[in-house]
């Protein structure tokens, strides 16, 4: 919403937003302890929770398989569980819980800013490059990335990467984003328009909050996804 | 300007955001692989390895019962041959040791039986030998009695009664 006004500090010449920082450590924090509950007592027959944070780690493991198919899978396995469920977290935080004062929104899902989806997509792209560099050598890597098929493919390949950066972190910015104005609007008709309106607003918010679930658990399977065939364009030579 | 069109919200580029959250889910990725994913992933491996393993050994398993059965189905088959083998030496030994055993008897018996004979014989020509020196020196005692008497017939008498009862001495004294 526009004009809403924004708390933020500078700290080192640097401007940080007071929501982001709140909410990104605060769904780090509720990763962490999710995770952290789930692997006590590891056992060699898993049981309960084990089983669990097994089958997210299977999860997160075949989507990188499904596109890094040269036994590179492992090495990025540990990248794509903790972002799938870093913003698979990000994502449902606002559904859940927006905490404002003074007109100011302190928790909201992060990802429904475009600097921290964003960053995460440079993360990906960078760690992407990174591992390419890592396995090819540099010259064969930027062989591979940026002279194929032809050496004058050059800036459209250089194109193609700020493509996928930006369409990669923008996709799920607008889904999220989107989902939550619509929480807004919708909670803004609920007060408006006395006590029928209210009743009447509760399906549509039911229904938007369950499908705004879906969505975004939608986006962190997607960014998962995208981010394995990113990484794998990387480091598998393309014939 | 670039970044106000794109961020909508916000008036400035939140830079610090940036790497707050690169930073923080270094962390994360750093505190997740510490406390969940290296042990997870381990025991993952661990447990098909561990699986891995088992079938082989179930299926090694299996192939010794299978060689070990054969054995002992061969095993089997040998004990009962050498079983009648041994049934079948046993009678033969029995058979000939009983053959050597009558053999051995009968030799006995035979040569008991020539020791009886032989002593018999020998017995038998001793009394002969005795009963020729008895009748020969009755007849020379009866030559040189008649010889030295003219014998009347009371002394006939006498002599015979004489020699009957010297007879009968005799065999007293025997």
């Amino acid at each position: 919403m526009n004009g809403e006004s924004v708390s933020t500090f500078q700290f080192l010449g640097l401007t940080f937003n007071t929501t982001n920082i709140i909410s990104g450590l605060l769904a780090a924090t509720i990763v962490f302890v999710v995770v952290f509950v789930l692997s006590r007592k590891i056992q060699l027959k898993p049981t309960g929770k084990q089983n669990v944070l097994e089958w997210m780690i299977d999860f997160t493991n075949n989507i990188v398989r499904g596109s890094v198919t040269n036994g590179d899978a492992p090495k990025f396995g540990l990248y794509a569980f903790t972002l799938f469920l870093f913003i698979f977290v990000s994502n449902q935080l606002g559904m859940f819980l927006q905490i404002g004062w003074n007109g100011v929104t302190y928790v909201r899902s992060p990802t429904s800013d475009p600097v921290i989806t964003l960053t995460l997509s440079l993360m990906t792209i960078m760690f992407a490059h990174f591992s390419g560099v890592e396995k090819l050598g540099f010259k064969r890597y930027f062989k591979n990335t940026y002279l194929t098929p032809f050496v004058f493919w050059l800036p459209i390949s250089i194109f193609t990467e700020l493509i996928d950066f930006l369409t990669l972190g923008l996709r799920i910015y607008g889904v999220i984003f989107s989902g939550e104005m619509l929480l807004k609007i919708i909670g803004g008709m609920a007060f408006s328009g006395g006590p029928l309106m209210t009743i009447a607003t509760v399906p549509i918010s039911l229904i938007w909050q369950g499908f705004s679930v879906f969505l975004g658990s939608i986006q962190a399977y997607v960014f998962v996804t995208l981010t394995s065939v990113y990484i794998s364009q990387q480091v598998q030579i393309e014939e | 300007m670039l970044s106000q069109l794109v961020l909508g919200t916000s008036n400035t580029l939140y830079l610090g955001d940036m790497l707050f959250y690169a930073i923080v889910f270094i962390i994360l990725m750093w505190l997740i692989k510490i406390f969940a994913w290296g042990p997870v992933t381990k025991m993952m491996k661990e447990r098909a390895d561990r699986i891995a393993n088992d079938i082989d050994s179930a299926k090694k398993s299996r192939e010794d019962a299978a060689k070990l059965a054969e054995q002992r189905e061969a095993a089997l088959k040998n004990s009962h041959a050498e079983a009648s083998t041994i049934v079948s030496n046993a009678k033969d030994n029995g058979n000939k040791q009983r053959d050597q055993i009558v053999t051995s008897a009968q030799e006995e018996v035979q040569t008991l039986k020539q020791n009886a004979q032989t002593s018999i014989e020998q017995e038998r020509k001793d009394a002969l030998k005795g009963a020729q020196d008895d009748v020969a020196s009755l007849s020379i005692e009866i030559a040189s009695k008649i010889i030295q008497k003219e014998l009347n017939a009371q002394d006939q008498k006498q002599l015979i009664d004489s020699y009957i009862e010297g007879l009968g001495k005799q065999n007293e004294s025997r």
